[in-house]
């Protein structure tokens, strides 16, 4: 029925909304005007605009969430002529987004006071991009998807390259935004090329044609479909498409680096999914393009898992190791996308990987916000040394952090990680596992280098002098909290992310 | 009592934990406040201690295989749930973890001077996932105890430890956890199993029991991969020739209170993993691996035998020869016989309890003199009689001297072997004799001989503090050296019970047992 209303021109009916699909925009247009009343707050010159920004923002993303709880158990609803939908799997995206969102500009307050940029365009630039994830994770039309893809990386693009005096971040943020354009081009042109051989730009309506018509999976649409996957693999960076990541990384200051590995990945993830779900990933369609998409991505996974954690064991910075840590990761995220078809979990470890990720990679982020001097100096190894003696708090929640990267129980990581291999070993990957697990435990090196620094050295030289701030502490005891949470009450979580795949595969059919 | 007893091993694992997060919470500031540290983390340890004794008294040997089980849903999608029980084996090394902390921490008192608060936190933590390990019934959940224990050890270790403190603490870390990764990707594999086998995912021991396994294709089939994925990781705790590595150097840095653990609890944590797990999942693959291990298990004994005799440093010393002990405990559990494996767990408790001794007799003299060079020694008979009394005791306990402990494991492991191969049983049989010459030519150059050193002469002998850690392990000694069949009397059935799943027809060691006690 949907899709043929799709093949007419312009219905009037189209353009209206029902009750139900204003109540589901709830959330984005929440975001949207929190978004713009900052925007006009941010060019008061009255009062320093630095406070009622930073409050709108943060009732803006409080807001957000509560919205999308609200909406989180309604019907799926498909809205704007099927370009957008709202389902389970959307609404837990969001919340995640706002979350590491909230986290995010939690962290951001002293850090900007203390790096004297304490601009309100900051926090507006987070909000634009964090709608612009919101979107991208509820959108399964391929064109409307761009657009919030580019709404969220241009935003992303400018909070890189805030550090307007740095050369380091100047030339993260033009590398990232030179890169990231080619990505996006080249994402374009595969959407371009699904189009020509499909007849749609909708993802379901791709997956329905294909699925009737075998015989279309043409090379045209094989190479649009590997086109679109390189965008997406370069926006999560995986190997060999990650060149980009560490100087990037590197150079953001260190709140947005945090939430460009979290909010950012996940947003890139959640649209990834479904993009390779609608390429019928999976299904039994033209078995030789599926188990070349297959073993493409095997590829990308184990380089990603080996490069990144081989690479982080060099680094001596914080910041650049939690970088390739970050690669880690995405390879053991690919392992959720391969065997995502294979196991009766579906994608929901992943997801419940995504969300353990994020509390703890934003949590470490958060604490190297506070630790950094300016221009994010003073986060080498050696500047660590005694830190649980200087700080003992501080430390406390990195080394929960650490473990929980290196996936250690009974943290999230190691839910998130034993659920990812669960369903892997029953997707029959046992190679892909082994692997895993042996990349696995040469991440455990580096992290615990890390706490060998903060605990078992002697304090050398002047210590970074960084007072805690009731919103940095707050965020990270937060953060800490879900991590604990998350690794010993996992089966939660694991319900929440099951009933976010069953909405998409209903979707998907 | 019953509610008590039907929530014994939950209250037993967590009641550290709740202590530990208490101490954390005192303001201990001054002598004072340490002093509260101290004696709480004491007080905390006895109690655990207190109630671990209402196992030993509840546990029917000849009753259920599992007892005090307690089970609670977890992650029931995957199979997983809270299942917790003991049998006869489990129950002797909880009792053992139980006896030693206490003695542990009372040791400690004035060995850590930095860091009081973490110190006492980290080993009741540790005394958590030591015994949340041994009780659990679940595959996973034993994996998250496993894990987690390496944690507190690792600080313990990295923080209190000697100068290659960090590499040691490393080592031991990144040693079990490239094991225990492995062991994990199989315990998913088993639960896959249960799946297609049974129809639903599970990591329950009991359930896991009853798979059957392709063994098919010797070495390598399906059960040779998982069980070489379960036994590495267990090989790496005991630790077996050639994964022995990372003991010497984390027994030498490790704070007193680690070593001690280590040494007492923590590998036997390998050879529990062994019988509670590997024999029984995997039978047919045990049984082709069985000769293979028993002379790893042989080389161990004999090459850790002669490297500690050549140790200049005492405590290094006594490192080398736990690679020795630790060898028979694995050669009697791959002699697979009831006689072997209950000499094997045996010797774990001896082996628990003499080297605890031996390293806790180091750690004071170290704390006196600040070296534990051999050379610097001679002649401390003349000035600390206690202590040679003590030293005495455990040496001959570790030289496995009849009438002490470590004689009836000793024996009972050979016994087993013979029965299994001889020609390793023969071989085994000379580490004995290796075991003897290191021991005793330490004792002699430590505490014999002319008193040449003056810094020696200062030497005080042990005072009440030190007399009261050793006294509890000296009776243990001749306790279990003199009246075995208590001990026995426990554990010969879940022996029994585990040892059939391995091979159908088990000779029963009571009989052999009396005849030996005719002799």
């Amino acid at each position: 029925m949907e899709t043929q209303a799709a093949q007419t021109l312009i219905r009037s009916d189209l353009l209206t909304l029902t009750q139900n699909q204003m109540e589901m925009l709830l959330p984005y247009a929440w975001v949207f005007v929190g978004a713009a009343v900052a925007l006009v707050l941010s060019v008061i010159r009255f009062i320093s605009p630095k406070w009622p920004v930073f409050i709108v923002s943060l009732l803006t993303l409080g807001g957000g969430v509560w919205a999308t709880e609200k909406v989180i158990h309604g019907e799926r609803l498909l809205a704007f002529n099927n370009m957008m939908i709202f389902d389970h799997y959307s609404s837990v995206f969001n919340i995640l987004f706002l979350v590491s969102a909230a986290v995010t500009v939690l962290a951001s307050f002293r850090y900007l006071d203390k790096e004297g940029l304490q601009y309100p365009e900051y926090y507006v630039l987070i909000l634009f991009s964090a709608l612009g994830m919101m979107l991208m994770a509820s959108s399964i039309d391929l064109v409307v998807m761009f657009i919030a893809l580019e709404l969220m990386s241009l935003a992303v693009y400018s909070l890189v390259g805030f550090r307007r005096a740095d050369r380091k971040s100047n030339e993260a943020a033009m590398k990232y935004f030179v890169l990231g354009s080619a990505a996006s081009a080249i994402l374009l042109y595969g959407v371009a090329l699904l189009y020509g051989s499909t007849g749609s730009t909708n993802i379901l309506d791709i997956l329905a044609t294909i699925e009737k018509t075998p015989a279309l999976v043409t090379p045209v649409f094989s190479v649009g479909a590997w086109l679109v996957m390189i965008g997406f693999l370069f926006k999560v960076a995986s190997v060999p498409f990650h060149m980009w990541m560490p100087d990037v990384y590197e150079g953001s200051p260190a709140p947005i680096t945090g939430f460009m590995t979290t909010g950012l990945k996940a947003a890139a993830f959640a649209t990834f999914i479904r993009v390779t779900m609608s390429l019928g990933y999976g299904k039994s369609i033209s078995a030789v393009f599926q188990h070349h998409m297959h073993d493409a991505l095997w590829v990308c996974a184990v380089l990603t898992m080996v490069i990144g954690n081989l690479v982080a064991l060099a680094q001596v910075n914080l910041k650049r190791m939690l970088a390739y840590s970050s690669i880690a990761h995405t390879g053991y995220l690919l392992i959720g996308l391969i065997v995502g078809p294979g196991n009766e979990n579906g994608y929901s470890p992943m997801i419940v990987y995504l969300i353990a990720y994020a509390a703890m990679n934003l949590g470490a982020f958060v604490v190297m916000s506070m630790l950094a001097g300016r221009e994010d100096h003073g986060l080498n190894l050696h500047d660590l040394a005694g830190l649980s003696s200087r700080r003992p708090w501080l430390a406390f929640a990195m080394v929960v952090f650490l473990f929980s990267l290196a996936g250690i129980p009974p943290t999230a990581g190691f839910a998130g990680k034993y659920m990812l291999l669960y369903s892997a070993v029953q997707a029959g990957e046992i190679p892909l596992v082994v692997i895993a697990v042996l990349c696995s435990a040469i991440s455990v090196y580096y992290y615990l280098r890390v706490i060998v620094y903060m605990y078992m050295k002697e304090p050398a030289g002047s210590p970074a002098n960084a007072r805690a701030s009731l919103w940095s502490a707050l965020a990270t005891t937060g953060m800490v909290a879900i991590t604990m949470i998350v690794g010993l009450q996992p089966s939660q979580v694991l319900n929440i992310a099951k009933k976010a795949v069953n909405s998409l595969v209903v979707a998907a059919k | 009592m019953e509610w008590f007893d039907s929530h014994l091993l939950t209250g037993l694992t967590f009641l550290p934990l709740v202590f530990g997060v208490l101490l954390l919470l005192i303001p201990a500031k001054g002598t004072q406040g340490k002093a509260i540290l101290k004696y709480g983390a004491l007080i905390a340890t006895l109690v655990v201690f207190a109630a671990s004794l209402q196992l030993w008294n509840g546990f029917n040997a000849a009753g259920d295989e599992f007892q005090f089980r307690e089970a609670a849903s977890w992650i029931p999608s995957l199979g997983v749930n809270y299942l917790v029980g003991i049998d006869g084996i489990s129950l002797l090394l909880i009792l053992l973890t139980t006896f030693m902390m206490p003695i542990v921490i009372l040791a400690s008192f004035t060995t850590v001077e930095t860091r009081e608060k973490e110190y006492y936190f980290l080993l009741l933590m540790l005394q958590t996932g030591m015994i949340g390990a041994f009780t659990a019934l679940d595959t996973f959940l034993f994996y998250v105890f496993w894990e987690a224990m390496l944690i507190p050890m690792y600080f313990l270790i990295g923080i209190w430890g000697g100068k290659d403190r960090i590499y040691a603490a490393m080592k031991f870390f990144l040693y079990t956890m490239v094991g225990s990764l492995l062991m994990l990707t199989a315990i998913f594999y088993l639960a896959y199993q249960h799946k297609l086998q049974f129809g639903s995912f599970s990591t329950a021991v009991v359930d896991l029991y009853k798979l059957k396994i392709d063994a098919t294709g010797g070495y390598f089939s399906t059960q040779g991969i998982l069980f070489i994925a379960f036994a590495l990781s267990f090989a790496i705790k005991v630790p077996l020739f050639p994964l022995h590595t990372w003991l010497p150097d984390a027994h030498v840095q490790a704070p007193t209170a680690g070593s001690v653990i280590l040494a007492g609890v923590l590998l036997k944590m390998g050879g529990y993993g062994f019988i509670r797990f590997a024999f029984p999942l995997f039978p047919q693959a045990v049984q082709q691996y069985q000769i293979f291990f028993m002379l790893l298990s042989a080389i161990a004994i004999i090459y850790g035998a002669w490297v500690a005799t050549i140790q200049p440093d005492i405590k290094k010393l006594v490192a080398y020869s736990s690679v020795s002990h630790m060898g028979y405990v694995v050669l009697g559990l791959f002699s697979m016989n009831a006689i072997g494996a209950t000499g094997a767990v045996y010797q774990m408790l001896n082996h628990g309890i003499s080297t605890g001794g031996l390293f806790l007799l180091v750690g004071m003299i170290y704390e006196r003199r600040h070296t534990r060079e051999i050379s610097e020694f001679g002649g401390i008979t003349k000035v600390m009689p206690l202590f040679a009394i003590s030293l005495m005791i455990m040496t001959l306990s570790s030289v496995a001297l009849p009438g002490t402990n470590g004689f009836i494991g000793e024996f009972l492991i050979l016994l087993g072997a013979w029965k299994a191969n001889m020609g390793i049983a023969a071989i085994s049989t000379l580490g004995v004799i290796f075991g003897a010459v290191y021991m005793l030519w330490m004792f002699q150059r430590v505490m014999f001989g002319p008193l040449k050193n003056p810094e020696n002469k200062k030497l005080t002998d042990l005072g009440l503090r030190e007399v009261l850690v050793m006294l509890p392990l000296i009776v243990a000694v001749f306790v279990m050296g003199v009246a075995p069949n208590a001990f026995f009397g426990k554990m010969e059935p879940s022996i029994q019970k585990l040892l059939t799943r391995v091979q159908p027809v088990a000779a029963a060691p009571v009989a052999m047992l009396q005849e030996r006690k005719g002799n």
